[in-house]
């Protein structure tokens, strides 16, 4: 028949061989999963608002608008992984479609028809919906089937439930209930979609109404069926067997989705919207009035009502677990088996599974200090790497932040790090220097460095505690001032007026201290006549420009990266030497992940005349040194005989092959880097440069002699 | 029970060292201030004490201006309950003998159950004012203590010794003890802690008489730099060789 010929009679009866009780009992159990979905629900939204600690969340609209687009475009479910996005798309898809066709259908059966009289779902409306749902139950198929090769053959890393620590004794098994989870939750889609196709294709096999072959798919199934003789009345009562476990099952699922994997489904596209993108960058201050026992995140109740969501939004796609620098170097640590804990405690201290009466998991409900174990809290480094590539949008770094506080609190920390902290409250600086030494790297300059608490200058120079301390950094310190002399800057710097920034004893935990700092910092810098703050310090850079605010600092802050950048452009940096190197660039965490700032840097040695090769693990992918989060002040952690993430690092430098320079632009890298090319067994194959040694280098003879190759003569 | 910790704050010094105009201190713009080491200890261990007795009351007492209330704040913020402060005529640049006349006032109006002083302080390392404090009081006293354990009317403490030995003593409470470092790890005062200890209160009194000082500095300086000290250079295996050398000479 042809299509044009099309009357209004091609459709179905939804109902068709059921008796009025049986549809009756129908909506019964329809009634009956829509309140247990219900409840769920509203468990979960109880749940989180037991959160004590607030946050702000503003702009609902905006936030909306971002997740919609985030989830409709797959953005972040396809970072890094185009197969495993490529599934969630089609299962995604598949299953909204279906589930909008199924939302048709109540509201023709349910309303349009018996209220309004009009019945639309016939003729050239029902073909389409037909084909569409068909092909879009086939691609729920397909996608179900990728995830299932991806999980049960491939097996990527992120997919393991291996933890790189011993985990609690309670949760032993967990790795087995976690599998068990997962692949029950892509089986039960899997029996949804072949009960669908099943049910389709007995129901054209019963009748064999020929335009069906608008659903392709089961049209192709129904002729199969009627090729082997399964036909007529038989295929019917097999219809009316398949349409009560398809409906049935459909509706148990429906009413689990709060309690299993499916809740992702709610959550995920919740954590996308109330996620704060600059969460990691700008933490948040302590209330005013808190008291000792308030302080940080020590209990359950104390997350924040977002973070409860997070720990539910979790779907255990592992992209943190294979992005963690601390999981990859076994630390004893993975941001996923953090949240996955967390969940536990959650649900047994105050979820539903708490309100079932099954009994938590952790014998101390709602304390989580001794559930995640202290040395996993130190482990991480704060580098932003999890957050990062999350894709429902989990703040991990700010979590397990607020957990570190709480254990600064309570005097629970490594004695190195305590040390530390005793040091820079005393001397205002980490190293424990005296505060008239930090500017004792600028005495080996031909010219003298203003005194910007004295003179207005045009920039701000803070030059941050490496840049200022460390013998290897001050070299790299001096190649920047003799810059910015040749290109007619004006600058200064705070001398003995400057403290540590506070960037990673923020991170470390210590709030108190970082406040404290912060304000002196302020004070200072507020008594000063300038344009703009610079520094090389990507650390100090992060906290001036996005924390100093809170205390009412408040200026335009420069990467040297991003200023150099400008003095190119306008001229007044005037390169004359093309150096010819190859090179690798190690983006840092606080200048990249943190704020964004890749190119800068890159477009810099472009302009010196190097020849730039990515590390695999580059820009928002960059493998953190290990120094972050005030780790560079602990203790290792790592596991007996594992490289160091700053090693690590070098070895995917070295592979890269005859490389002349590893280019790094923060203080830090270089005190990491310089130590890892010697322990790492690579001495001799590569050496390290700081950024403004190589722009200083292209400024030519004129300038400055070039760095002599000292690390190489050693 | 109730126990006086006796703390100082104490002046540190980086590479580079100015005197004052008169040759008679160091200049102040060379140094930076902190509890001294020793007294973090004394002032944990009091405060173990404290807590493992169920009540009590830990009073940290100190010498010193204005300025040194920072040391006192970081002992309260750690946990101690009030501090005491002397300052007036004659304690400026004291010495031990001095300070222990002062803080022995202090003592004897708090009489408390046990005192508490570190072995010394880092910058004057005189090792003399808890011993002196001890004699003025007329209370035993007990020297480099590593471990206390409070008994009846007595207490049983460790006393370290050179060369790595140990006299286990027996003394009567109420008693002066100066306290090593080590004994435990004094716990970390945040900054919070150390902002909130702003409210305790801090007591400010003038020393009584402290009689004629018992010793004056009349001059400091750079000791002369010493003769027949052997620089080595070269090569890290020359030198490695030669410093072979030398050992093996001396332990001829």
């Amino acid at each position: 028949m042809s299509p044009l010929l099309l009357g209004a009679e091609q459709t179905r009866e939804t109902f068709a061989g059921l008796d009025a009780w049986q549809i009756v009992l129908w909506y019964g159990l329809i009634a009956l999963s829509v309140a247990i979905f219900g409840y769920g629900v509203a468990r979960l939204a109880l749940k989180y608002r037991r959160g004590r600690t607030r946050g702000p969340v503003g702009r609902p609209l905006e936030r909306a608008v971002r997740a919609a687009r985030i989830v409709a475009t797959h953005a972040w479910i396809r970072r890094r992984e185009p197969l495993s996005g490529l599934a969630h798309l089609l299962v995604f898809y598949g299953f909204v479609v279906l589930f909008i066709g199924t939302a048709i259908l109540a509201f023709q059966d349910d309303f349009a028809e018996p209220v309004l009289g009009f019945d639309f779902w016939r003729g050239w409306f029902y073909l389409g919906y037909s084909l569409f749902l068909d092909v879009f139950g086939a691609a729920l198929v397909v996608g179900l089937t990728i995830f299932a090769v991806k999980r049960g053959l491939l097996r990527p890393f992120r997919l393991s439930y291996w933890r790189p620590a011993e985990p609690a004794p309670a949760l032993a098994d967990e790795a087995k209930v976690y599998r068990a989870g997962d692949w029950a939750f892509l089986g039960s889609l899997f029996f949804l979609a072949l009960t669908g196709f099943l049910l389709e294709a007995f129901r054209i096999a019963a009748d064999d109404p020929d335009f069906e072959v608008w659903a392709p798919f089961g049209w192709l199934a129904g002729q199969g069926f009627m090729g082997i003789g399964f036909e007529g009345a038989a295929a019917d009562d097999a219809r009316l067997a398949t349409w009560w476990v398809h409906g049935v099952f459909a509706l148990f699922w429906v009413s689990s989705i709060p309690f299993t994997k499916a809740v992702h489904m709610l959550t995920g596209p919740a954590g996308v919207a109330v996620t704060d993108r600059r969460a990691g960058s700008v933490l948040q201050p302590l209330p005013a009035d808190a008291r000792s026992e308030d302080v940080g995140y020590a209990t359950i109740d104390a997350l924040s009502p977002k973070h409860l969501l997070d720990l539910d939004a979790c779907t255990k796609c592992g992209k943190c677990h294979a992005a963690c620098p601390a999981t990859a170097t076994g630390y004893p640590l993975s941001p996923r088996d953090v949240v996955l804990d967390l969940r536990e405690v959650a649900e047994g201290a105050m979820g539903n599974r708490a309100s079932l009466g099954i009994p938590p998991r952790f014998p101390d409900r709602a304390e989580i200090l001794g559930t995640i174990k202290p040395e996993t809290l130190w482990s991480c480094m704060q580098c932003m790497a999890c957050v990062e590539i999350c894709p429902v949008g989990i703040e991990h770094v700010p979590i397990i932040n607020q957990m570190r506080r709480a254990l600064i609190e309570r005097g629970e920390m490594d004695g190195q790090l305590q040390q530390t902290l005793e040091t820079i409250y005393t001397s205002g600086n980490s190293f424990g220097e005296a505060k008239r030494k930090r500017a004792r790297w600028a005495r080996d300059l031909d010219f003298d460095v203003k005194d910007a608490r004295k003179e207005a200058a045009e920039i701000l120079w803070f030059v941050g505690d490496y840049a200022s301390f460390d013998p290897r950094n001050q070299r790299a310190t001096r190649a920047l001032a003799s810059i910015l002399r040749a290109c007619g800057v004006d600058f200064g710097i705070l001398h003995d007026g400057e403290r540590t920034a506070g960037n990673d004893v923020r991170r470390a935990g210590e709030e108190g201290l970082w406040t404290s700092l912060a304000e002196e910092n302020v004070a200072t810098i507020s008594g000063c006549r300038f344009d703009r703050i610079l520094t090389s310090d990507p650390h100090s850079y992060n906290t001036l420009k996005n924390e100093y605010p809170q205390l009412g600092g408040t200026w335009t802050v420069l990467h040297h990266s991003e200023l150099l950048i400008e003095l190119l452009e306008s001229g007044r940096l005037a390169l004359r030497k093309g150096l010819g190197y190859r090179v690798t660039y190690h983006d840092p965490c606080t200048l990249g992940r943190y704020n964004g700032v890749y190119d800068e840097p890159r477009r810099l040695l472009d302009a010196v005349g190097c020849e730039l090769v990515e590390m695999p693990r580059n820009r928002d992918n960059s493998f953190c040194c290990g120094a972050g989060g005030g780790r560079i002040w602990m203790q290792e952690l790592q596991a007996e005989g594992a490289r160091r993430p700053s090693e690590s690092r070098i070895d995917e430098a070295v592979a890269l092959g005859a490389l002349d320079y590893f280019v790094v632009a923060c203080p830090k890298d270089v005190t990491m880097y310089e130590d890892a090319i010697k322990t790492s067994g690579h001495q001799g194959e590569i050496e390290l440069r700081e950024l403004s040694e190589l722009v200083l280098e292209a400024l030519g003879p004129a300038a400055a002699p070039p760095p002599a190759r000292e690390a190489a003569a050693l | 029970m109730k126990i006086v910790v006796c703390v100082k704050q104490v002046a540190s010094l980086g590479d580079e060292v100015e005197f004052t105009s008169d040759e008679r201190d160091v200049d102040p713009d060379f140094l930076d201030y902190a509890l001294n080491e020793w007294d973090s200890y004394a002032t944990e261990e009091a405060l173990r004490l404290r807590e493992s007795s169920g009540d009590g009351e830990v009073v940290v007492a100190t010498v010193g201006d204005e300025d040194a209330e920072e040391a006192m704040r970081r002992a309260l913020a750690m946990g101690a309950d009030r501090g005491i402060r002397v300052w007036g005529d004659g304690l400026a640049g004291a010495d031990p003998i001095t300070v222990a006349r002062a803080l022995a006032e202090v003592v004897r109006d708090e009489s408390p159950d046990l005192v508490l002083a570190g072995v010394q302080s880092s910058d004057a390392v005189q090792a003399a004012t808890g011993t002196a404090l001890a004699e003025l009081l007329g209370l035993p006293r007990v020297a480099v203590v590593t471990k206390i354990e409070l008994g009846d009317g007595t207490a049983t403490v460790h006393r370290e010794l050179e060369g790595g030995l140990l006299d286990v003593v027996e003394v009567d409470v109420p008693c002066v003890l100066t306290i090593q470092t080590g004994i435990n790890e004094p716990r970390y005062a945040t900054l919070r802690a150390i902002k909130q200890a702003e409210q305790k209160p801090i007591e400010e009194r003038e020393p009584g008489d402290l009689g004629a000082p018992a010793a004056r500095v009349r001059r400091m300086f750079v000791p002369p730099r010493g003769e027949g000290a052997e620089m080595l250079d070269g090569e890290p295996a020359a030198i490695a060789q030669r410093i072979k050398e030398i050992v093996e000479e001396r332990l001829r």
